[in-house]
């Protein structure tokens, strides 16, 4: 079981390399949609965590 | 034979297959929507019915799209002529149609009787009037439609569209096609609704089979004996997709019997057809609405297979220059074009029939009028 | 005789103008605001906190309100280049077909699918996959865009075909070509990244609104933390993109560049300004005034101090041989349609690029037949066609600049927001939530602005340099055209004010009027089934 997800695991991260180095080389704008979109959704979600922590420290919790 | 002509046949069997497939799930959903206001009688009800379809139709309306967009990439000397010819038509089929996501959408989200009234109707309208117009179409283009071709390749329409209104036969063909539709939105009902809406579709859908199956008789009367179109001289398959050169028709009656008399296997496609509406109709008054729905696939089978096989290679005919219609030979992409969209459709149909088939399963069970009321998300 | 009439024509154009503009109003929203709910949705699944689910729950509701009138009217797009532009269609069809259609099969399918499940399967998915499923709405969408701007590219910088005298249209030749096209990829990211800074005003905007009213504060303060913080890294991506785009059609679409920045007469670098405002005059071919700075112009477009950028002027006279040679082109090919003569198959390649000017100059044939124009004739047709290789300056260089004016503003608010809003000091900046308020309309302008800018600055052809918008349209009545534009007016209008009503409404009524009391802690739908008996 374990063999098999670290399988399924290299397959995907070779998939997903292949695919980088294809549209990285094709077409570079597309690559940066792609890289673009995750780290905004990343950052907006770590700026909604780090409210959580900003609120949970202070008792007041001013908006 | 040439990889170009195989290709032209397997574009149009997917057409063929799309037509079958838009008339059998978006029918399916217009026939919920037109019998709205006839099987629920106060709001829970109507609610009820809506959300029977409510986690599907859009994805069925995404059938209709494609049935465009195929049309456009595969044919689109076809796309291009059709819809313009047929333009006060196509424009009412499209405000129908957009109705109708707005209708899914807006209808439960407030509370006012006027809002939700003024809804129903909608639905009614965008449910009968799309396909009405989908029938009626194909009764149009086996009557024959008048255009002719510029130098250039710009169509010239030779007629008014209220001469492709105004023929019995394409009204019957019209009126057939709102009753398969009523037939399948009914068995659809049946499937995964309860009692007082369960009873009322069954009897709808009795009679939308009953009148299909009559209608279609009718029809096959008419079309042996109205005038149809046949080539006086073989084409040639392989033929640049230019409607101006390289064909001879001939515009008589009789002739859409051609095909059957040449290939009588062909009579199979009209039988299939007439057997299924009737019984779909029998299982559906035995309370077999499983049956009756997968019946439902071979009436569409049936009827848009008899067309295809009486017209075949015609896909438009002109009647004013005959030897300008419009067929598979004629109309088509390049050889690069449909192998392209090959490719694409043997990499994704695959892909969306899992999904689709996946979302029916998530969202399987009975749809309760309680259930509705009380779920914020529904229809 | 079958002439084009040039009523028709116009007519075509603003029915399709008006109903993409229309169309457009939605499509950002929901390429923006399905990746804000999946962000949402991230943080619900990762923290396990509910109100992120709240989050996610009421963003959608309102996606779904914006969403029904984007499928809706997208379907009038699909329609209208059949119904309203056949000639196009079946010129350009072959190319042109392929994206539409793979749009359907790959994006549009996807989105509609899942949209369904991702309203309804709150209760019936595990979170992880419900999650999964909101991508793939995202997914599914912004890939949708993918493939339209694949297509609007194509129309721009014709890419992957070549003209075919045998079946009379542009055959297609590269998919490859037609999908990397750089136009299409900046073109797309452009857009959907356009869309991204729409959805984050938005929902930055409506929470602002919260907040002055002190209601829902917690749910606000976050909505708003998440949406600022997106908003401006869009904003960045986005004024990067359209200084891409800008730096292509230098290169591929002079004429349109040349438009935008209201240019005349070929720049002067290094000194050349970049006019700030100016009053273009089509007719008199000149600026009536001009404010700008020094200096700017040659490394906006070229990225150095040296490139002269060609003006309008200079653009119109070097089309002067092209459409001479076009005519040339059109003639051989009218006459090899007519009798396949290889002798006039050979003109015509003698003459190939220069065929869309040819087409270009049968308006001004006599009969609109250029076979027809007699020799002495010649040389006033050319001078007549001339000036048609323009744009429409004005519309063109204000469209242009008012998206800009709009994106610096953008970027000042999100920065000043995304301060405001990780130092807590939300509340205390009242002129700042309000201006958030008011300014929800305002990305979708800049959108509208950005589409004027692209397609007014392509015409006037329809593929670029190959097929003009005067020959494109159906050759429909006037009396078709005014019955369909009536109807579009009303379906449209009851739209607009519905989709508003609900819109208001729903905003108003806020989060927490939208779960049920019991909130997702029993689930709605165990506690209906069990009350279900009660309803036979």
């Amino acid at each position: 079981m374990v063999i098999l997800r670290l399988a399924g695991l290299a397959l995907v991260l070779v998939i997903s390399l292949l695919f980088a180095v294809f549209v990285g080389d094709q077409g570079p704008w597309y690559f940066a949609w792609v890289i673009g979109t995750v780290m905004i959704i990343l950052i907006s979600g770590a700026g909604a965590i780090l409210f959580d922590a900003q609120t949970d420290d202070s008792a007041e919790s001013e908006v | 034979m040439e990889l170009y002509v195989i290709l032209k046949l397997i574009w149009a069997t997917i057409l063929c297959v799309l037509l079958i497939g838009l008339g059998l799930m978006v029918g399916m959903d217009m026939g919920v929507g037109t019998l709205l206001r006839f099987v629920g009688r106060n709001d829970g009800e109507r609610r009820t019915a809506l959300n029977i379809i409510g986690p599907h139709w859009d994805g069925n309306q995404v059938w209709f799209i494609l049935g465009g967009g195929a049309i456009f990439a595969a044919f689109p000397t076809l796309y291009a002529t059709s819809f313009s010819v047929f333009y006060v038509v196509m424009i009412l089929l499209l405000f129908s149609m957009i109705l109708r996501p707005v209708a899914f959408e807006y209808r439960s989200k407030a509370d006012s009787k006027l809002w939700r009234a003024s809804w129903d109707w909608v639905f009614l309208v965008s449910g009968f009037l799309p396909m009405f117009i989908y029938g009626a179409a194909f009764g149009n283009i086996l009557e024959g439609v008048g255009y002719h071709f510029g130098w250039n390749g710009q169509y010239y329409q030779d007629d008014s569209f209220f001469s492709y209104l105004l023929s019995p036969f394409v009204v019957l063909c019209g009126l057939m096609s709102v009753a398969l539709s009523v037939y399948q939105g009914g068995v659809m009902l049946m499937l995964r609704s309860e009692n007082p809406i369960y009873d009322r579709a069954q009897r709808y859908a009795t009679r939308g089979g009953i009148l299909a199956a009559v209608l279609f008789a009718i029809g096959g009367v008419f079309i042996s004996r109205m005038k149809g179109f046949m080539m006086t001289e073989p084409a040639n398959p392989a033929m640049p997709a230019n409607p101006l050169h390289g064909q001879h028709v001939a515009h008589t009656a009789g002739a859409w019997l051609h095909n059957f008399t040449a290939h009588p296997v062909l009579w199979v496609l009209p039988l299939l057809g007439l057997t299924s509406m009737v019984l779909g109709t029998v299982a559906v008054r035995h309370n077999k609405s499983v049956v009756a729905w997968w019946v439902g696939l071979g009436s569409w089978v049936g009827t848009i297979g008899t067309v295809a096989a009486a017209m075949f290679p015609f896909f438009m005919p002109s009647t004013t220059a005959p030897d300008q219609s419009l067929t598979i030979w004629n109309s088509c992409a390049s050889a690069y074009g449909l192998t392209c969209m090959l490719v694409v459709a043997l990499i994704f149909v695959p892909l969306i029939l899992c999904y689709t088939s996946w979302c029916y399963y998530v969202m399987r069970g009975k749809v309760r009028t309680a259930d509705i009321i009380h779920d914020s998300h529904s229809y | 005789m079958d002439l084009i009439n040039p009523t028709v024509v116009d007519l075509s154009r603003f029915q399709f103008a008006l109903t993409a503009l229309y169309h457009f109003m939605f499509v950002p929203l929901t390429l923006g605001l399905t990746f804000m709910l999946a962000a949402m949705e991230t943080v619900y699944v990762v923290t396990g906190r509910k109100i992120y689910k709240e989050m996610a729950q009421f963003w959608g509701k309102l996606f779904g309100i914006n969403f029904a009138i984007g499928v809706a009217t997208g379907i009038t797009m699909e329609f209208e280049f059949g119904t309203n532009w056949s000639m196009y269609s079946r010129f350009f069809g072959d190319m042109f077909g392929t994206p539409l259609a793979i749009e359907g099969l790959m994006a549009f399918f996807m989105e509609s699918t899942f949209v369904g499940l991702m309203f309804f399967g709150w209760d019936r998915l595990s979170k992880p996959a419900h999650l999964a499923v909101t991508y793939l709405v995202a997914l599914g969408s912004n890939l949708s865009a993918l493939w339209i701007l694949v297509a609007n590219a194509s129309m721009n910088v014709p890419e992957g075909a070549h003209f075919d005298p045998e079946t009379m249209r542009m055959q297609f030749d590269s998919f490859v070509h037609v999908v990397f096209n750089p136009d299409a990829q900046s073109k797309f990211v452009h857009t959907s990244v356009a869309g991204y800074v729409s959805a984050a005003l938005f929902v930055m905007g409506i929470s602002a609104f919260y907040i002055l009213r002190g209601q829902h504060k917690q749910f606000a303060a976050r909505s708003f933390r998440m949406a600022a913080l997106f908003g401006i890294i869009s904003t960045v991506a986005v004024i990067t993109l359209g200084d891409v785009l800008g730096r292509m059609d230098y290169e591929k679409q002079p004429t349109k560049i040349a438009a935008i920045e209201g240019l005349w007469h070929t720049s002067k670098p290094p000194y050349e300004p970049w006019i700030l405002a100016a009053l273009p005059d089509d007719a008199k071919q000149e600026n009536h005034f001009e404010i700008g700075v020094p200096f700017v112009l040659t490394p906006l477009i070229a990225h150095d101090f040296n490139t002269p950028i060609t003006g309008l002027h200079e653009l119109e006279d070097a089309a002067e041989p092209r459409i001479r040679s076009g005519i040339e082109a059109v003639s051989a090919l009218r006459r090899y349609g007519e009798t396949h003569q290889q002798a006039d198959l050979d003109i015509f390649h003698a003459h190939e690029n220069d065929m869309g000017y040819g087409f270009l100059a049968t308006r001004h044939a006599p009969g609109q037949d250029v076979t027809a124009i007699p020799a002495a004739a010649l040389d006033q047709v050319v001078q007549e066609t001339k000036p048609d290789i323009l744009p429409n300056v004005f519309v063109t260089f204000w469209a242009f600049r008012l998206m800009v004016f709009l994106a610096l503003y953008f970027f000042a608010l999100f920065a000043i927001s995304s301060y405001v809003s990780l130092k807590n000091k939300l509340e205390r900046n009242k002129l700042l939530l309000r201006l958030c308020m008011w300014s929800i309309p305002l990305p979708i302008l800049a959108t509208e602005f950005g589409w004027i800018t692209a397609e007014a600055g392509r015409q006037p052809w329809t593929v670029f340099n190959k097929l003009p918008t005067f020959m494109s349209a159906s050759t429909h009545s006037v009396s078709y055209m005014l019955f369909s534009l009536a109807g579009f007016a009303v379906l449209y209008s009851i739209f607009i004010a519905a989709e508003l009503y609900l819109m208001f409404k729903f905003a108003r009524l806020g989060p927490e009027a939208h779960d049920t009391p019991h909130d997702s802690a029993t689930p709605t739908h165990l506690h209906a089934v069990s009350s279900a008996p009660a309803a036979h």
